[in-house]
């Protein structure tokens, strides 16, 4: 049987960029490819819809970090897409058959070793394949704590799923990495693209101005829209938070780990500082949603109310912002 | 069922209002979220279960995946309480 080094992680594009380094010789957690590859983002896309709703970011658009790991000096990364499932299914067992194990882009809801109460119409998976017996793909899922197989007919159907973010076969896979990383140049890149994201662009949907935007917009939702659809609006945005691939506060533990990682290897305390505060700012995005899931379920606190939530949120800009304004005051010395 | 599921099983009922489960019906690997829950718990829920778990053991659920892992069911839950409380 091929070997991998399959590791389970938070999230599964990063999970599966540590993976695919650590294959090549490059052993690396899946915080630091989360933070080398930009993976932190705000944005509040009312323009953009998702089943008629408003689309909340949290995180860099899907892809965002392979395109940075594959960016790297002395990284190559190949990337295809088809328009024919057998050829796209063809080009992966070619690449099995040398032992390359392959990145997929896949959509979840085709994925039978998904429990079926986890299946949900996502369609920006990654994983890994990194072999094949029979009729059966071995996979690498970050997902899961070990490795899972998949029937060839039901992986080519995930890979060719439709909709929102369709796949369209997506496959990529290393060619050639060097020996080792340069870290520290990388955390720092990695930093400086954050920091100017959530600061610097001028648009106000993005970054903190976007978060703010975001209280001040929901703080009048019962108002413009009617209780009954101020509450749709509300359970969509924390479902966006915490649940469709995105997770709001989970992205701000992991860049908090990344920071904590980065603090020892660039021997910055300023850093370690940074990932307690950022760990605050994940605490509170979940406290906001904890407290929109009560008043969504109609079973609110009696403190519990718009009003408290915009507050919230407005805590969780506060707070990013301080973080991002240290990280990029830091990295400017750190050129 | 052991103490610790028989607690998180009382913990997410109080959580989620669930005022009329028989908490002799739930065995420890019954699906805890989605259609075939018996508790009828959704992904809402499932936030704000995350959330008490972490205030009432210390215990964080770093990301969406992990949640989703951890509460497929009582005895899953309870496994990761047990492996990551401090």
């Amino acid at each position: 049987m091929p070997d991998f080094p399959h590791t389970q992680s938070a999230h599964c594009e990063s999970g599966v960029a540590a993976n695919l380094l650590t294959h090549q010789g490059i052993p690396i957690s899946e915080a630091m490819a989360f933070g080398m590859g930009g993976g932190l983002f705000f944005g509040y896309l009312p323009f953009i819809r998702i089943n008629g709703l408003p689309l909340v970011t949290y995180r860099a658009a899907a892809g965002h970090i392979l395109r940075q790991i594959g960016a790297i000096s002395g990284v190559q990364m190949v990337e295809k897409r088809f328009r024919n499932q057998d050829a796209a299914m063809a080009e992966l067992d070619q690449a099995l058959a040398v032992g390359i194990p392959v990145g997929l882009q896949t959509g979840v809801f085709w994925l039978p070793y998904f429990p079926r109460a986890l299946r949900f119409h996502f369609n920006a998976h990654n994983l890994v394949v990194y072999g094949k017996e029979g009729d059966e793909y071995l996979i690498s899922d970050p997902v899961f704590p070990q490795p899972v197989r998949c029937p060839a007919n039901d992986l080519a159907r995930a890979r060719f799923a439709s909709g929102a973010l369709a796949p369209k076969g997506k496959m990529y896979y290393l060619t050639q990495t060097p020996a080792r990383l340069e870290y520290k140049p990388l955390i720092v890149k990695g930093i400086q693209s954050v920091c100017k994201m959530m600061l610097t662009v001028p648009f106000p949907l993005i970054g903190v101005k976007g978060i703010r935007f975001l209280a001040n917009r929901l703080v009048r939702w019962p108002q413009r829209l009617g209780q009954e659809r101020a509450d749709l609006h509300l359970g969509h945005v924390v479902r966006m938070q915490e649940e469709i691939g995105t997770g709001g506060g989970g992205f701000r533990f992991m860049y908090a780990a990344f920071l904590q990682e980065s603090a020892e290897v660039m021997q910055a305390p300023l850093l370690h500082d940074c990932a307690a505060s950022l760990t605050t700012a994940g605490d509170t995005w979940r406290e906001f949603a904890a407290i929109a899931a009560r008043v969504c379920k109609g079973r609110a606190h009696p403190d519990d109310s718009y009003p408290a939530m915009a507050a919230c949120i407005n805590r969780c800009a506060a707070l990013e912002e301080k973080v991002f304004t240290e990280l990029r005051q830091w990295a400017r010395q750190h050129p | 069922m052991d103490q610790l599921q028989r607690e998180l099983l009382e913990l997410i009922c109080t959580t989620c209002n669930l005022h009329d489960v028989n908490l002799d019906s739930i065995a420890p690997d019954d699906p805890l979220i989605g259609p075939d829950s018996k508790l009828g718990i959704d992904s809402l829920d499932a936030l704000e279960i995350a959330v008490t778990v972490q205030k009432e053991y210390g215990v964080r659920m770093d990301s969406e995946n992990t949640s989703r892992v951890v509460l497929q069911s009582i005895a899953h839950l309870a496994d990761y309480i047990k492996e990551n409380r401090l």
